[in-house]
């Protein structure tokens, strides 16, 4: 079951993926994906490529996918060990969710940080109060991690 | 080798077609797609299936058929380092590779991050996901100030009768990390040795987790034991687990005062506690059932001289004793949210109270479904 459905989300991302992210199977083993994420144009993140780890559970996609950041990314809810907090990821994940989808949903997350329910929350102060020393700082992590 | 058709996505959406062969090298693409798009071959990077192609490889090394798309990120042109293309692009995604390297081995290490002593946070992974099973994490418990909010019975049984959940269940007995917690957190189990891994590994154990048969005659067994007084005796949590406890007198006494002052904590540290209490009393049991599992609730003969079981009824003394205040002071602060509410009628407000153990959602659950 779960690996149809992976096997068929690899079809379907191989022919047609998002106009910014990109996964595929790391070998052979179709339940560990690794996925790269282009930063959005409209984001400090422009220019960077992130790259993420995709484990899938053996109940996927009733249970949801594991997805974590191996690039270093400057975000008020992604933290140092690239976990990312984001709902669909957690309690409000569906079957009826896709890989596709997922990373689209991080993309905007890139552009439009969630700082009211953060993973580090000194980011996320300085994000709400700061604007501009959060956007040189990501900027600056992009250059220096992801490029 | 025949020529096929592949996709060079860039930012923006633009698209463009390219012919290529399997046999041909990552370089041989760029230099293609800096003739055909005008994008120096150095400032290229090209991702598919979530990897950044190396110059020497061939497409055939990373599967890339017929109709699959590629992704073009434009880089800032590298004329400050060598002019040799080739070498300068292996080196950038060399130092990707090693980048990724060092960030995976992070996580893996349990010493680093911020759960890493949080032995419950491997409950909150994927495996543990979804469905909203209220145990695994802690926020999910509900923790009032003095006493837990339980999920209703009838949902309870509902999540019992999913198949997902009794494997999750399933699952996480047979995970050796969370029974290491579940008898570190039990002063009981922890009493017990060895032999309390074995009893929570046993069949028996995993039965009754998993069976919903066997959940139900508990969740009825609870009812009764609501029924016959001894959760009217001030204590919300009558711990009928401890009441049968023949052969340790002393740990009776001991853990019946333990449930009168930390209620809570036994609770909070018997991750599973939420789950056997269908609905107030139930809450002593599940603490019951962590503190002494040998107690065969459903299938135990001896289970009716339970009720009569002088212990019990020391147990019951014990609880009144340690706290001799009328409910109404105990629950003063809770009394004054319902009336707040809206909910006048004291002596039901108070029977609530009692059988949420304080908790003031669970009262008002109680209230609104008349079962109080």
């Amino acid at each position: 079951m779960s690996m149809k459905r992976i096997n068929k989300e690899l079809q379907d991302i191989g022919r047609d993926p998002p106009s910014q992210c990109s996964a595929g199977p790391v070998g052979d083993d179709l339940f560990h994906w690794q996925a790269s994420i282009i930063g959005p144009a409209d984001s400090p993140y422009a220019g960077g490529v992130f790259f993420l780890a995709i484990h899938f559970p053996t109940d996927y996609p009733f249970k949801p996918p594991k997805i974590q950041f191996e690039t270093k990314i400057y975000h008020p809810n992604i933290n140092s060990n690239g976990n990312i907090c984001l709902d669909i990821l957690k309690e409000q994940w569906s079957p009826a969710l896709t890989i596709s989808k997922v990373l689209l949903s991080i993309c905007s997350l890139l552009t439009d940080a969630n700082p009211d329910d953060p993973l580090v929350p000194e980011i996320a102060h300085i994000y709400k109060n700061d604007r501009a020393k959060y956007e040189a700082t990501a900027k600056e992590w992009t250059k220096k991690y992801a490029i | 080798m025949s020529e096929f058709t592949i996709t060079i996505k860039m930012t923006g959406d633009s698209k463009h077609q390219l012919q290529v062969t399997s046999d041909m090298t990552v370089i041989q693409l760029k230099e293609k797609i800096a003739k055909d798009l005008d994008v120096s071959v150095d400032r290229q990077r090209l991702i598919f299936s979530g990897k950044v192609l190396k110059d020497n490889d061939t497409l055939e090394t990373y599967k890339i058929k017929e109709g699959h798309s590629i992704h073009l990120v434009k880089g800032a042109a590298k004329s400050s380092t060598t002019g040799n293309t080739s070498s300068n692009t292996n080196n950038t995604t060399t130092t990707n590779n090693n980048n990724n390297n060092t960030t995976t081995s992070v996580p893996s290490n349990l010493e680093a991050g911020q759960n890493a002593f949080d032995p419950l946070a491997g409950l909150t992974d994927a495996r543990y996901a979804g469905y909203n099973i209220p145990m695994p994490t802690m926020d999910q418990l509900g923790f009032g100030s003095d006493g837990m909010q339980l999920p209703p019975e009838g949902q309870m049984e509902q999540m019992m009768d999913n198949p997902l959940f009794q494997e999750s269940m399933r699952s996480m007995l047979s995970n050796p990390q969370m029974l290491d917690y579940m008898i570190q957190q039990s002063p009981q189990l922890r009493s017990m040795g060895p032999a309390a891994r074995e009893l929570l590994q046993s069949d028996y154990v995993k039965n009754l987790l998993t069976n919903p048969q066997a959940m139900r005659s508990m969740m009825e067994f609870q009812r009764a034991m609501g029924g016959n007084g001894l959760s009217n005796n001030g204590s919300s949590f009558p711990a009928p687990g401890n009441v049968n406890n023949e052969s340790t007198e002393n740990n009776t006494s001991a853990s019946a005062s333990a449930t009168t002052n930390a209620n809570v904590n036994a609770n909070t540290s018997n991750p599973f506690a939420s789950l056997f209490g269908g609905s107030n009393p139930g809450a002593g049991f599940g603490a019951g059932l962590g503190g002494n599992p040998f107690m065969n609730p459903a299938l135990n003969p001896n289970l009716m001289n339970l009720f009569g079981n002088p212990a019990g009824a020391a147990a019951g003394t014990n609880n009144t004793t340690t706290d001799t205040r009328p409910p109404e002071e105990i629950y003063a602060t809770q009394l004054r949210q319902l009336n707040d509410m809206g909910f006048f009628e004291f002596e039901r407000n108070i029977t609530a109270l009692k059988r949420s153990g304080g908790s003031v959602e669970g009262a008002i659950e109680m209230l609104f479904n008349g079962s109080v």
